[in-house]
């Protein structure tokens, strides 16, 4: 069996963000890193491998940078790492580079695709249903644990009353939300099998995806609206104020 | 934020991607591991027992030994380890040096066939702790006058003697002692089991507090022949073993200074006195630039020892120099970090008193400040100080 993750690397969490003439600065990122979602689907794939086998494939569509991140998906076990170099990540749409990444799924014949629910970056939440839908695959959304009897899943998801656990049969998608385990750290053995991994690399054409013209374009982006500063109250006295700000403005008494 | 390490002269560059990949793997378990718990591990004076299970299964212990299960990393994928650990703190890193330096590495390099097959492999994934009694109350930087004795009983050895100072002896499942058999020093492989062996905690340290700090005492212990070490003879056995954790000292307290540096500039540039950011003065910016300046030269410093280690062009002397001058500058960045913060920098809210505190057990340990200097001193001269014996 084999099974593709589609990995993002976005800035990290942690990372500062500026923008730049209408553009996130991405020179100014200090630290490149899986999307989150993504991480969950990373570790329940390594979950999936470890207990019925299969060959788990990393692939990513991003420049050059992202490589990286296929390494560091080799470190927590990925067998083979595919990487579709597109430089400019931005200048493509959903559907494009859905169109991609279902070509690339294609291309190493996996039947089984785990990806995040959304992109830390985007957060467009487009990928895993686009994706399926290029397949002519089954897609479970939001899903936080997937177990497999062979080429069948059954697959937990979040529902309006609870947990729906939802049976799914090959070739099928999971678009993960925050999954039940973190992704594992990388020890010094699976860094150093890392580094022996090669990188598949190609382009859209190589894979015959057109990236000819979007319909769709990014005017500008701008950071968030500066927090308006916040309010000091000191004394005994400013503790009716305080509580009448609590009730009637902050809404939480 | 994310931790952006001080790097002024592209230290980074000139790593192989698997030294950054594991340099980074080392940074993110102490971001999240040790910095959100070392105070209170260090309120409470223990050293949690999950890092222990973490360093393990990360592979880092031993990191530089080949064989044996051990992965056999360059020594500046060592260091760099070293780096991170002490980032957190000095207690993680000493963990670390002494179970791979001062523990695994003689079994490595001395031991039988036998010892090495029976206790690297464990003590590789952390499974078994060792610990290294060199040090004894009246013999520190004098060890070759020892009083701790090993008598050979025919079937058994019989210890007598005590040790101090020991990191990780209340922990540890064996230790590597060394003991005077008919005059000569020799290296003992002591399990915690053995009768006549105990290694009570020695506790009111205002320093390495989140590290355990152990008596070793041998009170007619016995031990099995099988755990001499047969390698080696004399004092060249715990000398080698301290060169490896001195190395990596010299990376340990460049995370430490770096820590202190994070710190201190945030500091700056947040604290506002006279309506200006105190980071806007130039007596602040002339501090911060001359922490930079040290710690640049100590990165510099340990890589390039870094690179004679991993080619076997090293001395014992260069090893002594980076040693007493990382740490020395190291500690001499706690300091003035902390004056810096002002009154804050006394707060365990901030690194700065406790990388402080640490560091002057670091300065001692492994070698005293003024020991390396008389090593240095020696290799300039021909003449050691060490003593007035000619």
């Amino acid at each position: 069996m084999g099974i593709a993750v589609l990995l993002k690397q976005v800035p990290d969490t942690t990372a500062k963000i500026t923008v730049s003439g209408g553009r996130v600065d991405e020179a100014a990122v200090s630290k490149w890193s899986f999307s989150p979602y993504d991480e969950y689907a990373l570790e329940s794939a390594l979950q999936i491998k470890e207990a019925g086998g299969g060959d788990l494939i990393a692939v990513t569509c991003g420049p050059a940078r992202a490589a990286k991140m296929l390494t560091d998906a080799a470190a927590v076990g990925a067998d083979a790492l595919v990487h579709i170099l597109v430089d400019d990540l931005g200048a493509l749409d959903t559907t494009q580079v859905q169109a991609i990444l279902a070509a690339a799924v294609k291309h190493i014949g996996a039947d089984v695709v785990f990806c995040g629910k959304q992109a830390a970056d985007t957060n467009a939440g487009s990928t895993g249903p686009g994706v399926a839908h290029l397949l002519d695959a089954s897609c479970v959304t939001m899903v936080s644990e997937v177990a497999a009897d062979g080429d069948s899943f059954t697959a937990i998801r979040a529902s309006a009353g609870g947990n729906e656990r939802v049976a799914v049969s090959s070739p099928c998608v999971f678009a993960f939300d925050k999954g039940t385990t973190e992704l594992r750290r990388p020890n010094v053995r699976g860094i150093m099998m890392a580094k022996k991994k090669i990188i598949e690399t190609m382009t859209p054409a190589d894979l015959g995806v057109d990236t000819g013209s979007s319909s769709v374009s990014i005017d500008t982006h701008s950071p968030p609206p500066e927090k308006p500063p916040g309010q000091k109250f000191e004394g005994a006295e400013s503790v009716a104020t305080v509580v009448g700000k609590l009730r009637d403005e902050a809404n939480v008494i | 934020m994310a931790y952006e390490a001080l790097d002024f002269y592209d230290v980074d560059s000139l790593l192989t991607d698997e030294e950054r990949m594991i340099r980074d793997a080392v940074r993110d378990w102490v971001d999240e591991n040790v910095i959100p718990n070392i105070e209170k591990a260090c309120r409470d004076e223990v050293f949690p027992d999950q890092w222990r299970v973490d360093l393990g299964e990360m592979g880092v212990l031993g990191a530089p030994l080949e064989g044996y299960g051990c992965p056999g990393l360059s020594y500046i994928a060592y260091g760099l380890i070293c780096q991170e650990l002490e980032r957190g703190d000095s207690g993680v890193r000493s963990f670390a040096s002494v179970q791979g330096s001062l523990a695994m590495y003689p079994i490595w390099d001395f031991g039988s066939e036998e010892q090495k097959n029976h206790y690297l492999p464990k003590m590789h994934a952390g499974e078994w702790v060792g610990c290294f009694g060199l040090t004894e109350p009246d013999y520190g930087s004098n060890p070759g006058d020892m009083i701790t004795r090993a008598e050979d009983k025919g079937d058994h050895y019989l210890l007598n003697g005590a040790k101090m100072w020991i990191t990780n002896g209340t922990i540890a499942d064996l230790a590597i002692v060394w003991a005077k058999l008919d005059g000569v020093i020799r290296g003992f492989i002591v399990e915690k089991e053995d009768p006549g062996f105990t290694a009570p905690e020695m506790t009111g340290k205002h320093s390495l507090k989140a590290s355990v700090t152990s008596e070793l005492v041998f009170q007619d212990c016995r031990i099995p022949k099988d755990r001499i070490l047969p390698g080696v003879e004399g004092l060249k056995g715990p000398f080698s073993c301290l060169n490896n954790a001195r190395y990596g000292i010299s990376w340990g307290a460049v995370g430490a200074a770096q820590s202190c540096f994070n710190s201190a500039r945030e500091y700056a540039l947040s604290r506002i006195q006279f309506d200006h950011p105190i980071a806007s003065y130039q007596l602040v910016q002339n501090k911060l630039s001359w922490m930079l300046r040290e710690i640049t030269k100590g990165q510099l410093l340990a890589f390039h020892l870094g690179k004679k280690k991993d080619d076997g062009t090293w001395t014992p002397e260069q090893i002594s120099l980076a040693k007493m001058n990382n740490v020395d500058m190291a500690l001499e960045i706690a300091r003035m970090a902390r004056d810096i913060h002002g009154a804050n920098g006394i707060l365990d809210e901030y690194p700065i008193m406790r990388h402080m505190a640490n560091l002057e057990s670091v300065k001692t340990y492994e070698g005293t400040h003024d020991i390396h200097n008389l090593i240095i001193g020696r290799h300039i001269t021909g003449i050691q100080a060490f003593t007035r014996e000619p």
